[in-house]
């Protein structure tokens, strides 16, 4: 028996490192390929009388390892989080960032009533489709030679505002499902007390802050790791307990911590923990999902993609505009921020509690991979739209046009 | 960041929230050049042409890389001909090489003598000799008060503007 445990760690390690090293000679980044491989592998894997894919099974080892994963993503998500630097920038953040979320949330709370009528669905598809994903888009950027130009500043900025939207959201929603979606009334109080129990973690953490400043004032990296790694996890705990998601949880206290003289180590220190057990939570989404699932959804899958591309553009284009960027820069902000990627499938996980549970996770897992492919081609072909659009645009009055190559 | 002699470049910082930072310099020429140091260590330098968005080019320089080439364009191995004086400047300090010429006050005289720091506010950091063969060789790095200067070296020192005009005069021999 522990022999069979040991061989299914190494087979869900020897997959993933082998996706690793793919996306990392092909430059690409790696969450789309380890959904994809988690489908392929997983115990839903395809296999008939001459194969059998199935090569990894389902055990609770797997499963901790996967929400070690998330809580870890989370938390170095909030430790790079800094409310200094987001004031520090100021209007540009707040500008663009808000038309970029606000249309992109009513975007997808638009699609969401369209596919189910009904408040918790809805719900779950706008925190599915409205933030996108930095890790793609981080990569797809240094890949595509783009961190230098004007508007990457505003693709970053734009990412760190919707960090900060999704942290709110997804508290929100879970404490929506938690009261099982009795009412909308119930929903929503227990949602605005989700959100009262956020602000008093970032508001105590600030008293806090300082004492955990001196208590974690030790040389070695030992007992520091040590003494984060169970914060966390009672974090989590606690999170849970008062009807937060655990990752939540993870994430103030990411927030908190940030404030402290010890974020940089910490950052140091989490990081290669984040990239052992993040890879394992993809995997290991990947591994719920069955592909036979897909049909039904594909249709959905495609139409939100669709809608999620174009509505991206505009959102993308009308937040680069309005930061006053013109000519190449808007194009090239609109076609890049279109992965989803990571919170998708955490706002998918939410979805436990609702009528449509069962077919989210394959939705998310088939839209993520759509746009993941879809992304890096729009970006590369940014030249060519701008030259479309500069041709459509002298159709118009001459100002426009003007406007456009401005 | 913001205001600085007539000469200098004018850079721009900007914070990249998941990737590192961004200094963008803006040319005499009109040509800028973003320069980004990434959280994980590599330097990337990118070439932009006057009035472009877009980068016409780029190159990647892991640290070790960077900070060898660094060194190099700062002018620490080989200061070019033309330039009889190397001028660094970092805000307010200043740093630059200045030979000693045979008739200088200073040649022949320690720091100790000069009373350097005291009477102008300014640092040796360092000694250079140039050897028959014409290579440069360090003297002295961050040499003591009983260090006695000869002519034909260069000696790198930093500080105010000001105070460095002072002090050069006085190791040209110009006017002094």
């Amino acid at each position: 028996m522990a022999n069979g445990l040991l061989l299914n760690f190494v087979l869900v390690f020897a997959i993933i490192s082998a996706a690793i090293l793919v996306a990392y000679r092909f430059r690409f980044c790696s969450i789309p390929l380890l959904i994809f491989l988690g489908v392929l592998f997983g115990p839903h894997a395809p296999h008939g009388t001459f194969f059998d894919f199935r090569l990894v099974k389902e055990t609770e080892s797997v499963a901790v390892l996967g929400q070690l994963g998330i809580l870890l993503l989370l938390f170095y998500l909030g430790l790079e989080f800094s409310a200094s630097k987001v004031i520090q920038r100021g209007t540009t953040i707040l500008k663009g960032g808000s038309i970029y979320v606000s249309l992109n949330f009513v975007r997808g709370l638009a699609l969401g009533w369209l596919f189910f009528r009904s408040w918790p669905e809805t719900l779950v598809v706008a925190g599915i489709t409205t933030v996108s994903s930095s890790a793609i888009i981080t990569k797809l950027l240094v890949e595509l030679k783009r961190t230098a130009n004007p508007e990457t500043e505003l693709i970053l900025g734009i990412m760190v505002f919707e960090d900060a939207f999704i942290a709110v959201y997804l508290s929100i929603l879970s404490g929506y499902f938690m009261t099982q979606g009795t009412s909308a009334a119930a929903g929503l109080v227990a949602g605005l007390a989700t959100l009262a129990f956020i602000v008093g973690i970032l508001y105590l953490g600030r008293f806090i802050g300082p004492f955990l400043d001196r208590c974690l004032n030790f040389r070695s990296g030992e007992p520091l790791i040590m003494v984060i790694f169970t914060l966390l996890l009672a974090m989590a705990w606690f999170a849970e307990e008062v009807g937060v998601t655990e990752a939540v949880g993870a994430l103030l206290l990411g927030l908190v911590l940030a404030e402290t003289s010890h974020a940089k180590r910490l950052i140091q220190l989490v990081t290669p923990l984040r990239d052992l057990f993040g890879a394992v939570f993809f995997f290991s989404f990947g591994m719920h999902v069955d592909y036979r699932q897909f049909a039904p959804v594909a249709s959905l899958a495609l139409v939100a993609a669709l809608a999620t591309v174009v509505g991206n553009f505009i959102a993308g284009w009308l937040s680069a505009w309005t930061c006053s960027y013109r000519g190449r820069a808007p194009v090239n902000v609109a076609c890049t921020i279109i992965a989803r990627g990571e919170f998708a499938i955490i706002a998918a996980g939410l979805a436990g509690t609702s009528a449509a549970a069962k077919i989210m996770p394959p939705l998310a897992a088939l839209y993520v991979l759509m746009l993941a492919f879809v992304n890096p081609v729009l970006a590369r072909r940014t030249r060519w739209i701008h030259g479309e659009l500069e041709k459509i645009g002298r159709f118009f009055p001459r100002k426009k046009a003007g406007s456009l190559s401005g | 960041m913001k205001q600085r002699g007539v000469k200098v470049a004018e850079i721009k910082e900007a914070e990249l929230p998941g990737l590192g930072k961004k200094y963008m310099v803006r040319l005499d020429s009109g040509e800028r050049f973003g320069i980004v140091i990434y959280d994980e260590g590599n330097r990337e330098l990118f070439f932009f042409g006057a009035d472009e968005d877009e980068p016409a080019c780029s190159v990647t320089f892991t640290d070790q890389e960077a900070r060898q080439v660094g060194s190099i364009i700062g002018g620490a191995f080989y200061q070019p001909k033309v330039l009889e004086k190397l001028e660094a400047a970092v805000a307010e300090l200043h740093i630059e090489w200045l030979k000693i010429s045979p008739n200088a006050e200073v040649a022949g005289k320690s720091i100790g003598d000069l009373a350097v720091r005291k009477k102008y506010g300014i640092t040796i950091v360092a000694v250079i000799e140039e050897t028959e063969k014409g290579k440069k060789r360090t003297a002295a790095i961050n040499p003591g008060p009983g260090y006695v200067f000869t002519p034909g070296q260069t000696i790198i020192v930093a500080g105010r503007r000001d105070a460095l005009e002072k002090f050069e005069r006085m190791v040209t021999g110009e006017g002094g």
